[in-house]
């Protein structure tokens, strides 16, 4: 298929459109349509995985050996001093992304399925949360910075209504804050990208513009523009991903080019750039202490929403950090190297603190979120094969693990509108399954061996633990104290699990009765596939694994390569 | 003044004839003006009509006039012994001046009450015609004293546009701008006074005129520069002269509140543009000046902008905002012309789009106060989404022009600070993305308002399909917003077409 990845962002658009356009008359069928838009995207993104070439799926830093590539020049400008701007409409995907497209498909048929009984504005909802799917497909697979900041911005208005409109009772407040802690971390990413929009050219375009022959090489071209013998008005500027990772792009002499070290306020402005991208994207982590605006967010979301902000949103944070922050910087990445293992475990730490002081279990699942993104932050600090594989499996893992956690909280809060832990008791008696699947979730969250989250968080603490043999980004202590983290998750989740599941029945109010019913068929539908495909990554690492092994390790290569 | 022989006499009579062909566009609002005059006084009764048609065909034919004849390539002409210049800049600003112009008289024309304002009589159509004409002028002057006169022909037009609203308020703010705006000019003639006695010409373009400022004494010629500076920032509405605003904003009517809000403003910026560079000359320190100028203007603009509860009142701290970012694309000189064009352009667009959008709100729904705007989205979807999409552009978010025009003058604050290593540059750069989260707050409160509350109003099928026409128009403003995003290069291939040296 020659557009594969553009109808990943157009199939939810038009269905947007559709149910825009679908007069209200015909509600019953905006649901179906989101259905079906949302299974198209599944079926298109388990092509992709399917024909997607594991063996040469490589060297992310070259434009050949990324897949189902489309690249056309979207705009250019010519803007006096500043030079010409090139902006291409340019996607692709490899290692680091393809999982990301898959899970993310998953999650939002799921979430679907999970909005399944929405009444209120139901085409509004709808219409949104297609609009949602878009942008947050198009934020995975673009690879021009100013695409994906596009997607990256769009993302947060959906969003903004689609909690505050849906939402619980404080759900006004949580959506401006969500907002705005995004918008904060946004204009971070923006700053940044500007300076390296100035920074780095095209040498292609360069090369068109200049007259240069068409025979000649990128290298050629490098070695003209480091000499100095193509004039600056002639360098076509770029916001091509791939290209900012070639320290030979950046223009000599320009603030951010590696080998011309540029100060502001006493500190390399490379460092300054990265720290920048870094809370930027630590925002939609959510990192420690960037946090505090994801318990909000997911308390008063609807369960579907939860789903998705849990399952995808917070894996945008991850995946920008690897792609841009990581990929860009990697000389700054390991000078901060101490800095994000730091905030890694205490992500993991004081997120799973807070978890066991929660009462209210959508906020205990939100605050295990922060826990585990923590580990995603250690592994990459670690710089080494194993902790970025590991990051990025715990990316997908917790993509699926989380969504099961916020649909589980859903059954609960759908029954009887309330999700205090200390209301409920012995739930296992009339809830049998319920149960099962809530213990199946923790067990799985809490890093049991057989689920998918074992396999990221060993993989994350190996890395952490070679790190300071292999590379010396952090010291080893690191992987010790983060692996506290599974001692407590297995605290709060058996602790949340006996007093809700275990002993003798009682819920609070009397009236709640009749509705605590065990699971429908439509819940199982949710369920069933989660579970199922968290116990086969968590037996079967290879089948992920073989996606992402070759970009990996091409990846931190990459980012050892600069010493 | 010397008597002048007959034949010196002719020859400046022949100047002047062959300059007045590239003054046709202000021959046709001075004649659009009298025709305006002359109408009123024959007609008796039931002229509204007239008029409007007198004053839409007036700025139509300027708009197409100027099209029609844009000298793209064109070199600066001097006109009338060295007062005026044209040039296609100031073309390009004409033509953003005319065009506000009309859409402002349609504005009015879309209400009944603004109807009745603006057409029953001639004095508000001549107001505006005359503020134009000023407008004009100024943009052409290269002269203190023509500057001088274009400034008052502008200002005078303000504040009978201010005062002509009938309404206790109206007088009172009328008054208020008309005691400010008389101290800025007496102010600014004051610093003008000091520039010519310290140079001895008044033709800011002369070599006389630099040798003069280069030789003065710096400190009495940074007093003068102030006193000037003081003036041309009471126009911009910028900080720190921009108290005025708020108060005059919240009474006028809407359609001549976008006219404040968008002409007389781009004319003062464009004033301060060119003499910019003798700015540089006198002070050494002009980047330092606009920068703190800028920065005070953002934060004063948005913080300002946080508390208030009208809508008027929230739009006039955001042209605050906004003419401080006009502000520091000053910075970038000559480097980015584009840039700062790009900006202005749509600016314009934003800002008429979104006090027309707030026309219908005030006029149809009659909300303006904040309270009046809860749940409004539910009857309105359709007009409430198009104000959610004109305050992400006044926010800068994408898929906007207002992200486009954030982005190029943020790109072109670092280009800056690039060349020329100026911290304070940076500073610009940084506090411009820092009140975009501020900004955000208060533009997005409406779409807020409109969306997550619920409303007690009740809806009658008249007023849903007056306000379904309404929308119509206000989707031909808003969708060249969404155009641009997508396709900026266009607009910007366009300015570079036009040439814009001095």
């Amino acid at each position: 298929m020659e557009h594969l990845l553009s109808l990943l962002v157009i199939v939810p658009l038009v269905g947007a459109l559709v149910v825009l356009l679908t007069p209200n008359t015909y509600a019953y069928l905006y649901k179906n349509i989101a259905l079906f838009s949302t299974l198209l995207l599944l079926a298109l993104s388990l092509y992709a995985v399917y024909h997607f070439n594991t063996a040469d799926a490589g060297a992310f830093i070259e434009t050949s050996s990324l897949q189902y590539v489309e690249k056309m020049e979207w705009f250019r400008l010519n803007l006096g001093g500043l030079g010409v701007i090139a902006i291409d409409y340019f996607v692709g995907v490899d290692g680091l992304n393809i999982t990301m497209v898959l899970l993310s498909a998953i999650v939002l048929c799921i979430g679907v399925l999970a909005s399944w009984n929405t009444v209120e504005k139901v085409k509004a909802y709808f219409g949104l949360y297609l609009l949602l799917s878009a942008s947050v497909m198009g934020c995975f697979i673009a690879l021009d910075f100013f695409l994906f900041y596009l997607f990256f911005e769009f993302m947060l208005l959906p969003m903004y209504f689609l909690i505050g409109i849906w939402g619980g009772p404080r759900k006004e407040y949580a959506a401006i804050k969500f907002f705005l802690y995004t918008l904060v971390g946004s204009l971070f990413i923006l700053i940044v990208m500007i300076g390296l929009n100035q920074s780095v050219y095209d040498p292609i375009k360069t090369a068109e513009l200049a007259g240069l022959s068409t025979e000649i090489s990128i290298a050629e071209v490098q070695e003209q523009v480091a000499l100095g013998e193509i004039a600056k008005e002639q360098l076509v500027k770029t916001f091509h991903m791939i290209f900012m990772v070639d320290p030979n792009n950046y223009v000599p002499g320009s603030l951010l080019d590696r080998a011309n070290v540029s100060l502001w306020m006493g500190h390399p402005l490379r460092s300054v750039a990265f720290l920048a991208l870094f809370i930027g994207f630590a925002i939609k982590l959510p990192a420690v202490p960037f946090h505090t605006w994801l318990p909000d967010a997911h308390v008063e979301a609807p369960t579907a929403i939860s789903v998705v902000l849990a399952g995808i949103l917070l894996k945008i944070g991850g995946y920008g950090l690897i792609r841009t922050a990581y990929a860009i910087f990697p000389d700054a990445a390991f000078h901060h190297g101490w800095l994000i293992g730091f905030l890694g475990i205490l992500a993991i730490l004081y997120g799973a603190m807070n978890a066991l002081a929660q009462k209210d279990l959508k906020r205990l699942i939100a605050y295990s979120s922060v826990s585990h993104m923590g580990f995603v932050l250690l592994g990459l600090a670690s710089m080494t094969t194993e902790g970025v594989s590991g990051a990025i499996y715990q990316m997908f893992s917790h993509g699926l693990i989380a969504s099961l956690l916020f649909l589980l909280a859903g059954v609960l809060y759908d029954r009887t509108g309330n999700r205090y832990i200390e209301n409920y008791s012995g739930l296992a008696g009339i809830m049998p399954v319920f149960s099962i699947f809530v213990g199946v979730a923790f067990f799985a969250s809490l890093g049991l061996p057989g689920f998918s989250g074992f396999i990221a968080e060993l993989f994350v603490l190996i890395g952490a633990f070679s790190s300071a043999s292999e590379i010396g980004a952090i010291p080893s202590w690191m992987a010790i104290v983060g692996a506290l983290g599974l001692v407590l998750a297995a605290a709060y989740y058996l602790w949340t699990f006996q007093r809700m599941f275990m002993g003798a029945f009682w819920v609070k109010e009397k009236k709640w009765l009749p509705s605590l019913k065990d699971l429908t068929i439509r819940e199982y539908l949710m369920f069933v596939p989660l579970i199922v495909l968290i116990v086969v990554f968590g037996i079967f690492p290879n089948l992920l694994f073989q996606l992402i092994n070759h970009s990996v390790d091409v990846f931190v290569n990459h980012l050892t390569l600069w010493k | 003044m010397r008597l002048q022989s007959g034949k010196q006499l002719m020859e400046t009579l022949n100047g002047i004839q062959e300059n007045l062909v590239y003054l046709l566009p202000e021959m046709v609002l001075v004649l659009g003006i009298i025709f305006l005059i002359a109408f009123d006084l024959v007609f008796d009764r039931k002229k509204s009509v007239g008029l409007a048609a007198i004053a839409f065909f007036t700025l139509v034919f300027v708009v197409f006039w100027l099209v029609f004849s844009f000298p793209i390539q064109q070199q600066p002409v001097q006109l009338m012994n060295g007062l005026l210049q044209t040039s296609p800049q100031t073309a390009v600003l004409k033509l953003i001046f005319t065009v506000s112009g009309v859409v402002i008289l349609f504005m009015a024309s879309r209400s009944e009450v603004f109807k009745k304002l603006f057409f029953q009589s001639s004095e508000v159509p001549i107001a505006v015609l005359g503020l134009l004409l000023g407008v004009f002028l100024m943009t052409m002057s290269i002269h203190w004293l023509m500057v001088y006169i274009a400034i008052e022909l502008v200002s005078i037009s303000s504040y009978l546009l201010v005062g002509l609203s009938p309404g206790k308020k109206n007088a009172e703010a009328g008054m208020k701008y008309l005691l400010y705006g008389g101290a800025a000019s007496a102010v600014m003639l004051f610093g003008m006074s000091w520039l010519y006695g310290l140079t001895g010409t008044l033709h800011f373009y002369s070599d006389t005129f630099l040798a003069g400022i280069q030789a003065a004494d710096p400190l009495v010629m940074a007093t003068a520069f102030i006193l000037l500076l003081f003036g041309v920032l009471f126009k911009l509405g910028a900080f720190p002269m921009h108290t005025w605003a708020p108060d005059v904003y919240e009474v006028a009517p809407i359609p001549i509140v976008a006219l404040f809000a968008v002409v007389p403003k781009v004319a003062a910026l464009f004033l301060l543009w060119q003499i910019s560079d003798i700015d540089r000359a006198i002070t050494g320190a002009w980047e330092q000046w606009v920068s703190v100028l800028a920065i005070g203007g953002m934060i004063l603009g948005n913080f300002g902008a946080i508390w208030q509860r009208n809508a008027k009142r929230m739009l006039a701290y955001s042209s605050i905002a906004h003419a401080a970012f006009l502000l520091s694309a000053l910075l970038l000189g000559e480097l980015a012309y584009q840039v700062l064009f790009f900006y202005v352009m749509v600016y314009a667009l934003m800002t008429l789009a979104a006090f027309f959008l707030i026309q219908i709100f005030e006029q149809r729904l009659n909300a303006l106060r904040f309270e009046s705007f809860h749940g409004l989205g539910k009857p309105f979807p359709y007009l409430s989404i198009l104000l959610l999409v004109v305050m992400l552009a006044l926010i800068g978010l994408p898929p906007t022009a207002g992200f486009n025009a954030k982005f190029y003058l943020f790109a072109g604050l670092w280009n800056t600070y690039e060349s020329s290593g100026q911290e304070v540059v940076l500073w610009v750069l940084i506090s411009g993305v820092a009140n975009t989260v501020v900004a955000l707050f208060y533009y997005l409160k409406l779409p807020y308002l409109l969306f997550f509350k619920t409303t007690s109003v009740e809806v009658n099928k008249v007023m849903v399909n007056k306000v379904k026409r309404d929308c119509l128009f206000g989707t031909l403003i808003v969708i060249p917003l969404l155009l641009i995003f997508f396709r900026s290069d266009a607009l910007v291939d366009l300015l570079n077409n036009v040439n814009f040296t001095f």
